[in-house]
């Protein structure tokens, strides 16, 4: 009945789709020009929780306050919905001009053209107040895609309220190693009747606790050509730590610790309580302090002084441009206001991490709570060591293939050895399939 | 005894949502501390804080999510009754593989249509508004109410078309006069899930509507939880309360045009 | 002609009654060809031509020809996919579908208070996609849940449900059993299209309450139930919300509430291969059509029309 007109239809309409994915168009001016002084209009993506959307568009305010013809449109998901939103905006080139950007995912965007090199964006960025280790996490071959905006460090957090009241002696974190963890861990769980587990399992959302493992050893996960080197006996030897842990008692059942490792910060041992140890990023004292009630104390992680220090910092997110943002110059701009701006500083504190800038991190220092001056004390004072090479393009389900393993392993459905072999060779697929 | 039973499943069934609204009137650390419903303190706050914890507030949501809404039951109601009229009651052409075609509209999962739309609704430069949303219910593209049109439309006697035929009625009289006031229960059906699941629907929603000041219930929802910083669970769960109510309320309403029923057919 | 004529004619089904309708199902139609064309069609059509290709949502796509499809073939974590997909489908539809029917005979006729005990058993549903799902399903099989409380009433040890991969997928199972709402307010409203009269004709003749149900009510019954069964297997293949939201998006543990469509997804946006995850749409489009046709050819044998 209508196939003629159907037909053609849809072809046209097919062909400007297809079309329109094949272009990519360049961004409109220079990110090295002069600003412009015409009504501008950037978007800004980020993702977090109320309290973060809060202060940022605090911050938006202010910046356009500065620059009243640029208007800066926010907006803000959580994080599973705004890692869907922005593939989706890319792929319709529709891509917002300034974005958060995480580590596990910049080198998938980056290495595919989606970002800028803010290296051309120096009028208008400038990055010397950085932390210039902090700022190579965010550069890939020379070329700079990310601003990193807090910094955060792997540690462990001792629940020292629990500790005493156990009477466990709170251990010496300058020569522990991964055995003494184990060790005192298994005191509490013995000393509280089983009540309470001396370290909340490792092995979910932990590539940091890998591969701090392997460069405590010399070695690494990636190598700079994104090959996976990490030897399969360091993984063998991770898994079977963890094993060890859930068999003996001294960490939760494996579905107790999965159920706690899918439910968010609140939920897990250390927030309720049910954990002495365990392994979190620094700057989430704040948060653990506040779900827990209790007093918790960060400690270096353990086997650092074993060999080479294998913590290193872990920028929380960066500030991206995009690259075919049709207002790189201004986009730069902004991101420079969010990064060395210190009114906005006051405001955002260390809701992100605590600050890369040094002269950011010292100007909010009088106004922190205790906890997050105790965070950024010990990013003050804590050895580290250079930072890994960016999860490259392809691994950004690292996380998630971990988490897969390290459950096969808790769950008896893998020895520690296969799943280390297999997660070695799953990792090495995927980075190969991206190429 | 009948009752005691259903009271017993009722209540079985209930339990979670009872939990929800317990739990929002509870701070924020002791809400995992129990699965009880026993209240130890209450907390009304949390419907303030979450009512405002978002820029703009909570009520915003709501009236996006209700203008939503009306569209797409409003072009729902039109659109598909008028397309399940012609599947159930009219031979044409093609019949078969038209209605293939429609069946077959819904089986594929939406998260690869929607890189494809996105672009071409992008293209259009109706992304940001509710046209995306909106227009493909005006255009009938919910085949779940075609068919369960068409269903209820063929179980209706064609004497009464024919009927109505020999009185001189052409193919619209008879939808308007005759086919649609006996479809009552069908179009009231189609009214409460329309509202109830657009009122629900996140992934359209998150994608198209990038906006906050656009935002609908869902996806304020979902900002609430982030797996990366601490959750205001009480907010979440108190917004989630406030949410629900319109739902329901829609709900209570229009289950009394189900219960109304069809009178019985006088023509036999 | 005369009205006889005409009628004659309708019954006939003659050429010029197909012609007439043509043209009256342009118009009825109209709105439903215009949304498959403009909205439909392309993204449609757009999607299957990216699974030939190999594309990243940043870069254009890039054509490889099978690769994607043959890669269906060995993806053994798609076929471990597949099977949770297909118990899914197979235990959590028939479950559902007799509790929606069982509780919409008992809601139909004359009992107080049938309005709260209808939202009572809707409620659910309303809440069946939220994100607070995952919490509240934690709430009852967690391993502090109310079920392992109730369980130790009894002096029965529970597990944690949710988070051991035996388990796991039966907790959801059990969810898609508990928000039976949508297809029983479907049932009670096909309940309410059936005349009373047959069942007072019935009883004065003396039928019992089973032989009513048997001979008035599964037959006039049967097209609703036809379209609840078709549409409820489709809604279980493309089941996507609550395994991501009780699984925290990830299908685990271990991969058992691995469903399709989360597979999916996950190869779409967390990957970059939506070329891979095109490919994936349209073969369970294939597989849900196989389906829907084998409910459609048997339906002749148990669909009773009035038509």
């Amino acid at each position: 009945m209508f196939e003629g007109v159907h037909r053609r239809t849809a072809l046209t309409v097919l062909l400007s789709l297809t079309a329109s994915l094949l272009v990519a168009c360049g961004s409109g001016s220079d990110a090295g020009g002069e600003l412009t002084a015409e009504p501008v209009t950037l978007r800004f993506s980020w993702w977090g929780a109320d309290d973060r959307h809060k202060r940022t568009q605090q911050v938006i305010e202010m910046f356009q306050k500065k620059h009243p013809n640029i208007t800066i449109k926010g907006e803000f998901k959580e994080w599973n919905g705004y890692w869907d939103s922005l593939a989706t905006t890319m792929a319709a080139n529709d891509a917002p001009d300034v974005m958060q950007m995480d580590e596990l995912y910049i080198a998938s965007y980056a290495e595919r053209g989606a970002l800028l090199d803010l290296n051309e964006a120096k009028k208008h960025l400038d990055t010397a107040n950085f932390d210039q280790k902090a700022l190579a996490t965010g550069a890939i071959e020379g070329k700079q895609y990310g601003v990193p905006v807090g910094l955060g460090m792997y540690s462990i957090m001792a629940n020292t309220d629990l500790l005493a009241k156990y009477n466990v002696p709170l251990p010496d974190d300058t020569k522990w190693s991964w055995d003494d963890l184990k060790k005192v861990g298994d005191q509490v769980s013995k000393a509280s009747g089983g009540t309470v587990w001396g370290v909340q399992s490792p092995g979910i959302n932990d590539t940091a606790g890998l591969s701090i493992r392997a460069r405590q050893q010399g070695k690494a996960l990636f190598d700079q050509n994104a090959k996976v080197v990490l030897p399969p006996e360091i993984a063998t030897q991770y898994w079977t730590y963890i094993s060890d842990l859930a068999k003996t008692g001294v960490a939760p059942p494996p579905s107790v610790t999965i159920e706690k490792g899918s439910a968010g910060l609140n939920m897990s041992a250390t927030a309720t309580n049910t954990a002495a140890f365990g392994l979190w990023w620094n700057t989430q004292l704040t948060a653990l302090t506040a779900a827990s009630g209790a007093k918790l104390k960060l400690l270096r992680l353990p086997g650092e002084s074993q060999g080479k220090p294998g913590a290193y910092y872990k920028p929380s997110m960066f500030w991206s441009v995009s690259s075919r943002s049709k207002h790189p110059a201004e986009a730069a701009a902004f991101v420079s206001f969010l990064a060395n701006d210190e009114e906005a500083a006051k405001v955002l504190l260390t809701e992100r991490g605590v600050p890369a800038n040094l002269k950011i991190r010292e100007a909010i220092a009088g106004q922190l709570k205790e906890t997050d001056k105790a965070a950024k004390e010990y990013l003050d004072t804590v050895p580290v060591s250079d930072p890994p090479r960016i999860t490259p393009k392809g691994g950004s389900t690292l996380d998630a293939i971990l988490k897969r393993h390290t459950e096969d392993v808790l769950f008896g459905r893998a020895t520690p050895d296969a799943a280390a072999t297999a997660f070695i060779k799953e990792v090495q697929s995927e980075v190969d399939a991206a190429r | 005894m009948k009752h005691l039973g259903l009271i017993l499943i009722g209540f079985v069934m209930l339990y979670p949502v009872l939990w929800m609204i317990v739990s929002s009137l509870r701070p924020d650390d002791e809400i995992f501390r129990s699965p009880g419903l026993i209240l130890d303190s209450l907390r009304t706050e949390n419907y303030a804080e979450g009512w405002n914890a978002l820029t703009p507030s909570f009520g915003t949501y709501l009236l996006n999510s209700t203008i939503l809404v009306l569209g797409c039951i409003v072009g729902n109601l039109v659109s598909c009754s008028m397309a399940a009229y012609a599947f159930a009651r009219l031979h044409f052409s093609g019949k078969r593989w038209w209605f293939g075609i429609m069946l077959g509209t819904i089986m594929l999962p939406i998260h690869v249509i929607i890189v494809p739309q996105y672009v071409l609704f992008s293209q259009l430069g109706w992304v940001n508004t509710f046209l995306p949303l909106i227009v493909p219910k005006v255009l009938a593209t919910d085949a779940f109410f075609v068919f369960l049109m068409v269903q209820f439309i063929r179980g209706l006697p064609r004497e009464l078309d024919e009927a109505a035929r020999i009185d001189g009625c052409g193919h619209p009289r008879i939808f308007l006069r005759i086919i649609l006031p006996l479809m009552k229960p069908a179009l009231a059906t189609t009214t409460i899930f329309t509202f109830i699941w657009t009122w629900n629907d996140f992934f359209g929603q998150l994608i198209y509507l990038t906006d906050p000041d656009m935002y609908t219930v869902p996806v304020a929802l979902r900002s609430f939880v982030d797996s990366t910083v601490a959750t205001s669970w009480g907010s979440q769960f108190a917004m989630s309360v406030v949410s629900l109510v319109p739902i329901f309320l829609a709900f209570l309403v229009g289950q009394r045009y189900l219960v109304k029923g069809i009178a019985t057919t006088g023509g036999k | 002609m005369s009205a006889l004529d005409e009628l004659r004619q309708l019954r006939h089904g003659g050429v010029q009654v197909r012609k007439r309708d043509n043209r009256a199902a342009f118009w009825f139609l109209a709105p439903w060809f215009a949304g498959l064309l403009f909205i439909t069609v392309g993204p449609v059509l757009a999607s299957f031509g990216l699974g030939f290709t190999k594309y990243n949502l940043i870069q254009p796509p890039k054509f490889i020809g099978l690769a994607n499809f043959e890669r269906i073939l060995s993806d053994d974590r798609l076929h471990n996919a597949l099977r949770v997909t297909f118990t899914y489908v197979l235990v959590s539809v028939p479950l559902q579908l007799a509790c929606a029917l069982g509780v919409a005979l008992l809601l139909d006729r004359g009992l107080r208070g049938l309005a709260f005990y209808r939202s009572a058993f809707y409620l659910p549903s309303l809440l069946g996609s939220s994100v607070a799902i995952a919490v509240l399903w934690t709430q009852v099989f967690g391993s502090d849940g109310l079920v392992n409380r109730v369980l130790g009433f009894f002096g029965i040890a529970g597990k944690g449900w949710i988070s051991d991969p035996d388990t796991a997928l039966s907790t959801l199972i059990v969810l898609n059993v508990w928000t039976f709402g949508s297809p029983m307010i479907i049932f009670l409203a096909g309940l309410r299209q059936i005349p009373a009269v047959y069942y007072e004709a019935a009883a004065i003749d003396g039928a019992s309450r089973w032989s009513q149900f048997w001979r008035i009510t599964l037959p006039l019954l049967s097209p609703i139930l036809f379209f609840n069964l078709v549409l409820q297997i489709i809604h279980a293949f493309q089941s996507f919300t609550q395994a991501f939201v009780v699984s925290g998006g990830t299908g685990g543990p271990s991969d058992s509430t691995m469903f399709y469509t989360l597979y999916l997804y996950q190869q779409g946006f967390s990957r970059f291969d939506m070329g891979y995850a095109s490919a994936l749409a349209w073969f369970l489009l294939l597989i849900i059509a196989a389906f829907t046709a084998i409910n459609f050819w048997a339906a002749r044998y148990w669909v009773f029309y009035d038509d």
